[in-house]
């Protein structure tokens, strides 16, 4: 598991972080959002060592995180970057072998990789010739090709076409499925609603929401949305503040049983649930309130 | 992780480092083909001397007359010299004039058609004199041993002071090839590190590399390995240079020293490596554009190339006290001590105060380079200042 507590971070008089705190479990996907300037990537660079916080402490398995702990962990900065003139599959193999694997235990997993991100006929292609997308994939690969025990990636989803989105979605979801905890951060708050078990929302270096995607909907329940197949207006039946959505009626403060009773009896129900938030409704709410 | 464990460790990153920067530039075709062109040019510069100096075959000589047997005795074993004796001054004369021989010597008269050069004809002037002798002697009654015996003189020993003089032109041209190489040898890898830090820094791949190595390991793989490129390109420039000189006969007519002085230019090179490549790595990381790195660089470059005139200078006053000096204050020494030792000799004291000294800056500036890169490789916006960033925390 890993365990991020109380970071603080200045930057001259700007604080970066107030207090950062988060854990990912393993074979957790755990959504980092946040706006621009929250602090996302002050923290994941804080956690893979390539900052120092002015405070707090970062474990992993209940140690202190240290060198040897963070060459097992897979990393994708914020700003890609890839040695331009060298060949997708030599760049891929050398970070594995930089993370400790043998050269051919390296040259094996990167061509892995490529064949599963579609690029294994741009092996021998220096980086520079790639589009900015197959770049991206060849950066995925390079926070992969060690088969690390977490992974922290900041905005992975930047800039993929949909395709690319996928691939790289369902390389997070297996990882997490093999028992990796998985951070990563995005704006694109659908994909963090689809991907994420749990949800983390920063604010100006403050956390200011988070928990599994179930609890936070839950916390943030809205009206019962209740649709019935019948010309009469139920509207003054229904017990509790009504109103009117289209065709549905939304049914506030009430015994939700009693209106389900009431809709079966005008009618056949063809809809009856709580609104759920979306993420990014939730994330709305959070950075407003 | 055992102690040992992590000592391998430490030692692969580095290694790794230095091995990539080896496959992808010293094995980059324009480094090749550069070590091609380079090595060539050197093999056509150590030949050059023979090539010019070109015409080496047997001078042609005409002899008649009373003392043509002795003089052929002389002229034989002056050596180089082809000798054709005829029956009269006349023929031999004809002979000349026909361009079959260069000159004739004849009853006291060298013969040619327009003149012989000076050498020749002091040559031919010894060689007449010693015929004559012989030949009064002779009929003075001796016998050719006891001549032998009277003329058998010891050559003169040549020995010149080269401390208080100036070399030959050929120690001025090997001492001008010593430090054109190691201007060029300097200059281009040091170049190389520094492009090559702020490209890991431009694009930022440098925060992913930090995640598993530390930051001494890629600045000091990123030295060893262009170290590696540039000690293979020396050794094949010197091995090239020597190679052709020693079969074209050159280095037999170069002063003893020549050969230890290339090769211990290498090890002069090593040092002003060090020194040079450790600054650049550190002045590199000051910057985050490849824009930038030009300015930072600067300072090194007008070193190096101060260095390198600095080096001509003394060339041609290599037991001035400018000289003296040059070669032992770092970092002009990594040059100008190479070069002075190609043409002048040095007294034992002054390259060994030289070697420390050189060897000292080296040190420091390994030190103030691998601090300033490691506050500042992870630094990213405008360029920082030198005091800043050995102020920033590592």
């Amino acid at each position: 598991m890993l365990e991020i507590k109380d970071l603080h971070k200045r930057f001259g008089d700007v604080v970066a972080l107030d207090g950062v705190s988060l854990t990912a479990s393993p074979g957790e996907v755990v959504g980092f959002v946040g706006a621009n300037g929250a602090g996302k990537t002050t923290t994941m660079r804080i956690a893979m060592g390539v900052l120092a916080a002015d405070s707090g402490e970062i474990s992993y398995d209940g140690a202190p995180l240290g060198v040897e702990e963070r060459r097992r962990f897979g990393y994708m900065p914020s700003e890609r970057g890839l040695y331009p003139k060298m060949k997708t599959a030599d760049q891929i193999a050398y970070f594995g072998e930089l993370h400790g694997l043998a050269k051919a235990t390296a040259r094996r997993s990167a061509a892995d990789l490529l064949e599963q991100l579609n690029l294994t006929d741009r092996a021998g292609d220096f980086v520079q010739d790639l589009s900015l997308g197959n770049q991206q994939r060849v950066q995925l690969a390079v926070s992969l090709v060690h088969n690390p025990e977490v992974l922290i990636l900041d905005e992975p989803f930047s800039g993929l076409d949909p395709i690319a989105v996928d691939v790289m979605g369902t390389a997070l979801r297996d990882r997490a499925a093999a028992g990796a905890p998985v951070l990563f951060s995005s704006h694109q708050l659908d994909l963090i609603e689809r991907l994420c078990d749990s949800v983390v929302i920063i604010g100006n270096g403050k956390i200011i929401a988070g928990g599994t995607v179930t609890e936070l909907k839950a916390k943030e329940v809205k009206q019962l949305r209740v649709t019935v197949a019948t010309d009469e207006d139920l509207t003054g039946r229904f017990p509790g503040t009504v109103t009117r959505d289209g065709d549905d009626y939304l049914v506030e403060d009430t015994d939700d049983q009693e209106v389900l009773r009431i809709a079966a009896a005008a009618g056949r129900v063809t809809h009856f649930a709580y609104d759920q938030p979306t993420i990014a409704e939730i994330f709305r709410e959070a950075v407003t309130r | 992780m055992t102690n040992q464990d992590a000592e391998t460790s430490r030692l692969r990153g580095l290694m790794l480092v230095a091995g990539r920067e080896i496959r992808v530039r010293g094995l980059a075709k324009s480094n090749l083909i550069s070590l091609l062109v380079t090595v060539v040019i050197v093999g056509v510069l150590a030949a050059l001397p023979t090539l010019i100096g070109g015409d080496d075959s047997d001078e042609k000589i005409g002899l008649a007359g009373a003392n043509a047997a002795a003089m052929e005795s002389q002229l034989d074993a002056m050596g180089g010299f082809e000798v054709t004796v005829y029956d009269s001054r006349a023929e031999a004369e004809q002979a000349v004039k026909d361009e079959e021989l260069e000159a004739s010597v004849a009853d006291g008269v060298l013969f040619s058609r327009e003149g012989v050069g000076q050498e020749l004809q002091t040559l031919l002037d010894a060689a007449w004199q010693a015929a004559s002798v012989q030949t009064n002697l002779n009929e003075a009654g001796l016998t050719d041993a006891q001549i032998g015996e009277a003329l058998a003189v010891q050559p003169l020993e040549v020995v010149s002071d080269e401390a208080s003089g100036i070399g030959s032109a050929l120690d001025y041209f090997t001492g001008l090839i010593i430090s054109i190489i190691m201007f060029m040898m300097l200059m281009t890898p040091v170049q190389y590190i520094a492009m090559g830090v702020v490209e890991e820094k431009s694009s930022r791949i440098v925060e992913i590399l930090l995640t598993s190595l530390k930051p001494w390991q890629l600045l000091g793989g990123k030295i060893i390995g262009l170290g590696v490129i540039s000690l293979v390109n020396l050794v094949a420039m010197i091995a090239v240079g020597l190679g052709v000189a020693s079969a074209t006969g050159l280095l037999d007519n170069l002063p003893e020293g020549t050969a230890s002085a290339a090769i211990s230019a290498v090890g002069w090179w090593l040092i002003a490596f060090l020194l040079f490549g450790a600054l650049a790595g550190g002045v590199g990381s000051l910057v985050s554009r490849q824009e930038e790195a030009g300015s930072v660089l600067t300072p090194l470059i007008m070193a190096l190339s101060l260095s390198y005139v600095g080096a001509i200078f003394l060339l041609n006053a290599p037991t001035s006290t400018f000289a003296e000096v040059l070669s032992i204050v770092p970092p002009f020494s990594a040059i100008a001590m190479p070069t002075r030792m190609a043409i002048a000799e040095v007294p034992v004291w002054q390259v060994s105060l030289s070697v420390a000294l050189l060897a000292a800056s080296a040190a420091g500036a390994l030190a103030l380079g691998s601090q300033l890169y490691k506050r500042s490789v992870l630094y990213t916006g405008s360029r920082l200042k030198l005091t800043d960033a050995l102020r920033r925390a590592a």
